[in-house]
């Protein structure tokens, strides 16, 4: 780490479009999930083996936290929550490989997923009470409160970003310098530490989607016709 | 600071890819196995309650079969004890007929074989008797052996009625005339007198003498005997004492 920080680099060129080493890297953890995705679900069995075993403890996890936010069925959330929280967490950890740095230690990164829940939440709310109802939101608990309350869905989706970023970036700033200053071994507590905040930052980045999301749901409840969704759809 | 907008744009799209993605190869697939497992434990759970209801129905049917198997059984045991106390009444009944027959056969037994053992013993007493007194009267004297018997004598021949008197006048010439010792000539004269006095014959009626008969006279013929002596009288005697059971 030459340059600054928040400055991305460019990895290669697709004609005058340059693609950014994060991206790069974020399609690396892409494969690497799918494939696991693919080899760990190829086989799956009512009698679980370990592997499915784990796999199934997460998606009932992840079932659970939906579930005690939105208080409904968590299947129409379950794809976006969990997908935030599998590549939060991945790229977080993928400081551990030597000479990667995590993608969600840049801004782009963050304001991309922060974005996809931005939408995400507009996209449930429209969809749980119409556009109308959806509207009504904002002028909940008076009319007076529309001018907050649509600052607070912009200033929510920025902090969203923000605290990601900064946790991420600030671990990455951190084990930099004093691997600088230090030496090999020394940063091996703080990458430990990392490791802690990289988990801790996807799980409030997962949960705090959720909960923009139930509260964006609100009474309406689950999207029409999702409400029973167990994934046996193709 | 420079914001790459291109970067943002991959990424988002990244973001959604990967939604895609794991979508397809890792929520849907898991959900359904956890889906399919949680119909199956429904369904073992249903079956096992239809199974726990048949249960029931069969424990309650088995337990109604039970009670009825236990009524049954106490009526057959009822029946049987009766049954048996009716069979035991029964035989109680017959052993005590039975031995009231064996008790009466052994007393009419005994008492048969008594009065038989009785007049075995009275008949021998009889005997003896008889014996004892025809040997006491063997000694008789030889006048007491005849005399008077030519009186008797004729008085038996009266006492016959005609038809008894006309057979020993037709079969006159076969009488003999019995003694216990051969008689002197008044005795004959005597008995003669006392023969030609009630039947049809004047011819001499021999004489046969015969110790057995200890005293008196008899007359014999083909078809009868007037019995007139001592001997006779002792076997009527003897018959006597016998058929009347006297000793």
């Amino acid at each position: 780490m030459n340059g600054s920080p928040l400055a991305s680099e460019t990895a290669f060129a697709l004609g005058p479009v340059p693609v950014a080493q994060m991206v790069v890297v974020t399609w690396a953890i892409m494969a690497v999930l799918c494939a696991a995705a693919f080899l760990l679900t190829r086989r799956l069995r009512v009698d679980a083996g370990p592997a499915q075993t784990v796999l199934e403890l997460l998606v009932t996890t992840l079932d659970g936290q939906i579930r005690a936010a939105i208080q409904h069925d968590p299947a129409p959330y379950r794809v976006l929550v969990g997908t935030l929280f599998i590549l939060i967490l991945s790229a977080n950890w993928a400081s551990l490989v030597p000479g990667v740095e995590p993608p969600t230690a840049h801004l782009e990164t963050d304001a991309a997923l922060a974005s996809v829940v931005f939408a995400a939440t507009i996209y449930y709310g429209i969809r749980a009470n119409g556009v109308l109802g959806y509207l009504k939101t904002f002028a909940e608990p008076s009319w007076v409160m529309i001018p907050l309350n649509l600052v607070e869905q912009i200033t929510r989706t920025f902090s969203l970003m923000v605290r990601l970023f900064g946790n991420v970036m600030s671990g990455v700033f951190v084990i930099g310098i004093v691997l600088s200053l230090a030496g090999l071994l020394v940063p091996i507590p703080l990458m430990a530490l990392d490791l802690l905040t990289g988990a801790v930052q996807a799980y409030i980045f997962a949960v705090l989607s959720t909960v923009f999301i139930a509260a964006a749901v609100g009474e309406g409840g689950a999207p029409p016709g999702k409400t029973q969704d167990t994934g046996k759809g193709s | 600071m420079h914001f790459d907008w291109w970067a943002f744009a991959f990424q988002g799209i990244n973001v959604l890819v990967l939604m895609w993605l794991l979508s397809r190869f890792l929520f849907r697939p898991v959900a359904r196995i956890i889906a399919d497992r949680q119909e199956a434990t429904s369904q073992a759970l249903a079956e096992a309650e239809k199974a726990k209801q048949a249960a029931v129905v069969a424990e309650a049917a088995a337990k109604t079969e039970q009670d009825k198997t236990a009524s049954a059984r106490l009526e057959v045991l009822e029946a049987a004890r009766k049954e048996a106390e009716q069979q035991k009444k029964d035989i109680l009944d017959a052993a005590h007929k039975t031995a009231a027959d064996i008790r009466r056969a052994a007393r009419d037994d005994a008492a048969h074989h008594a009065e038989t053992e009785r007049k075995a013993r009275a008949a021998r007493a009889s005997e003896l008797a008889v014996a004892i007194t025809r040997r006491l009267l063997a000694n008789l004297p030889d006048d007491a052996r005849v005399s008077g018997y030519a009186a008797r004598l004729r008085a038996a021949l009266e006492a016959l009625d005609s038809e008894q008197r006309q057979a020993l006048n037709a079969d006159a010439d076969h009488l003999r005339l019995v003694t216990p010792r051969p008689l002197d000539a008044a005795e004959l004269a005597e008995a003669m007198a006392a023969i030609r006095a009630t039947l049809d014959t004047t011819g001499a009626v021999p004489v046969d003498p015969d110790a057995a008969l200890i005293a008196g006279l008899e007359l014999r013929g083909r078809h009868g005997v007037i019995h007139n002596s001592l001997s006779h009288d002792l076997e009527r005697i003897a018959e006597a004492l016998v058929r009347d059971d006297r000793i």
